[in-house]
């Protein structure tokens, strides 16, 4: 995938609109966004008031399009503020990820020798702990808040990066512009900062927004698990766990927390798939 | 060759070795002292801390903590549990066998659906065939696993009330039942393995099928089942020892989820119960035991590349 030729600016939006794919994700993404932001807005009950008049009501009842919970909370309100917690907790973790991984990554890609052998060393034994079960380590050991979850999966997501960020910096390193700079003596940090970074640029972000439906997912899985957001704060992953006991009672509680987490990872899929499409077709 | 194993083979080695200091002084970075951790009591005397400090050899300087520790493990003493008091060697031997016939079912769904949907993208590219594969994959790689998890129990259990919702039968009691339980979380497993499997075959089979010994076989003359069934098969034997080393790390946490929702009393739901439970002995020996797993499978997955490849280099050679 080290996409280490310096892509083409022109034209851009027209290649990457040809795809249907990738518009009806970074559509998918736009409408989750805007559902995060504009909450307020959108939902017509508070997320968090218990109705106990009305406990489980099923879709389409008085006035609650997609019904009420175990407390009588109006479902379509939760899952239009649970975007924010979704979304809050998949970006936040990927760029924590990058921000500590692409330094790593350029200095062990870009320096090689003594820095590299360490860094990949410990690369590869937080590679050997199984992601989610790192990240659920982490979590259950800093404690259970949106934060920490970001900051449990960030690190988890680091050794990844930082392979595909080296492996980027390693292949942008043997090009012939950078090698000239090398050879007439410009200095490293220039190099680093004028030439290398802003060349990989395109890469991070497409490994971004491929590492953010992992993200997204995870953070589902640890708040299912109850190591996320506390309730009564509304977040996509606890709702599908207390949902998993009414199962008998109300199958649709189980239902749109899992669609809406759903739709957000593959709108993230398209859009990444999109991306990464736009600058190394050749996996077409 | 064989400097390459041996290299091979130390690195991985020293992994392991850095993994079990990880895991070592983990269980000591926790906050309160290493005895609460090891224990799971909270309040003690000063006299019976001092007891429980020399007893677990917590007075020793840390090197030598560590180096009695490994002793301990390569001897096959992992410990006690706090929570449950059962050693933990008896619960892992429990775990395991459900863990590894859950884990051999889901990796024989994903190549009985992976496999052939991605040389069938990548024969028929652009065509129909290639997008619904694609789209399948995009499905798989997009889902919730404990969710669809939920969703299949939903459909199978509660609806149509035709497989069991959760629980564990062994295979020698009732090959039937185990079989009825293992369905389900298989599938789901293997469904997110299953969609990274077909991606990587259909690319893996396209760049095989652009290089120009495959136009030589072409122009020889050669059928095209000839030409797509000898190197597909040789190329996704390649593709699939990649992504089996690959996805092992992932599939061992969809199998830790997976257990949760189906109630399957494996390695996973073990794991998850020791997270929450604080139960620090059984977290460093499961840690430890995964993290072997992990390195013990890339580096036969490597080694099993490495004697593909050149086999692949040159059988490719038109004769």
């Amino acid at each position: 995938m080290a996409a280490a030729q310096v892509p083409s600016r022109a034209g851009w939006w027209r290649r990457f609109s040809r795809r249907p794919p990738a518009v009806i994700g970074l559509v998918g993404v736009a409408v989750v966004v805007a559902m995060a932001v504009f909450a307020p807005l959108l939902a017509h009950y508070s997320p968090t008031t218990s109705q106990f008049g009305h406990v489980l009501a099923y879709p389409f009842s008085a006035g609650h399009l997609l019904g009420t919970d175990e407390l009588g909370r109006d479902e379509l309100s939760r899952i239009i503020y649970g975007s924010q917690a979704t979304l809050e907790v998949g970006v936040l973790a990927t760029l924590l990820a990058m921000a500590l991984a692409v330094p790593i990554g350029i200095a062990s890609g870009y320096y090689r020798g003594a820095v590299d052998m360490v860094a990949m060393r410990i690369a590869d034994v937080l590679l050997a702990f199984p992601f989610l079960l790192l990240a659920v380590g982490l979590a259950a050991i800093f404690g259970p808040s949106l934060q920490n979850i970001v900051l449990a999966l960030g690190i988890a997501q680091v050794p990844g990066a930082v392979r595909i960020a080296r492996a980027e910096a390693m292949a942008l390193r043997e090009q012939d512009f950078i090698q000239a700079a090398i050879v007439t003596g410009v200095k490293d940090r220039v190099i680093i900062f004028r030439h290398l970074f802003p060349n990989m640029l395109s890469p991070l972000m497409v490994q971004a927004s491929v590492s953010i439906p992992g993200a997204i997912l995870g953070s589902a899985l640890l708040s299912y698990l109850g190591l996320g957001v506390q309730p009564p704060t509304p977040s996509w992953g606890t709702m599908l766990a207390s949902a998993q006991t009414y199962l008998y009672n109300d199958p649709w509680l189980a239902i749109f927390p899992g669609v809406a987490i759903f739709l957000t990872t593959l709108a993230f899929n398209l859009l990444g798939d999109g991306l990464r499409d736009l600058f190394d077709p050749s996996l077409r | 060759m064989r400097a390459y194993l041996l290299r091979r083979a130390g690195i991985s080695l020293l992994t392991l070795v850095i993994a079990s200091i990880v895991v070592f002084l983990g269980v000591r970075a926790v906050p309160g002292s290493p005895a609460v951790a090891l224990t799971g009591n909270t309040d003690f005397t000063p006299a019976a801390l001092a007891a429980i400090n020399r007893a677990y050899g917590l007075d020793k300087p840390l090197p030598v903590q560590y180096v009695d520790w490994v002793g301990q493990i390569v001897r096959g003493h992992l410990g006690s549990s706090p929570v449950t008091g059962l050693p933990i060697t008896t619960e892992i031997g429990n775990a395991f066998p459900i863990t590894t016939e859950l884990t051999i079912l889901s990796m024989l769904v994903a190549l009985l659906l992976g496999i052939p949907t991605g040389i069938l993208a990548a024969i028929r590219r652009g065509h129909t065939a290639d997008y619904v594969s694609n789209g399948l994959a995009l499905f798989g790689l997009s889902i919730p696993s404990f969710w669809f998890g939920i969703m299949l129990i939903l459909l199978l259990s509660v609806h149509f009330s035709v497989l069991p919702s959760a629980g564990f039968v062994s295979f020698s009691v009732n090959p039937a039942a185990n079989l009825a339980h293992l369905l389900m979380p298989a599938f789901v497993l293997g469904t997110g393995v299953a969609a990274v499997l077909m991606r990587q075959t259909r690319s893996g089979l396209l760049e095989t099928l652009r290089t120009d010994y495959v136009r030589t076989a072409r122009a020889k003359g050669l059928s095209e089942w000839v030409v797509v069934g000898k190197h597909a098969l040789r190329n996704s034997l390649v593709t699939v020892a990649t992504v089996i080393a690959l996805q092992f790390g992932v599939l061992l946490s969809g199998v830790a989820v997976t257990e949760e929702v189906f109630g399957l009393p494996g390695i996973g739901q073990l794991t998850i119960n020791a997270v929450f439970q604080r139960d620090y002995p059984t977290i460093q020996a499961v840690a430890l035991l995964t993290a072997a797993l992990v390195i013990i499978i890339n580096l036969v997955m490597d080694l099993v590349y490495m004697v593909l490849s050149p086999k692949v280099r040159l059988a490719g050679d038109p004769g």
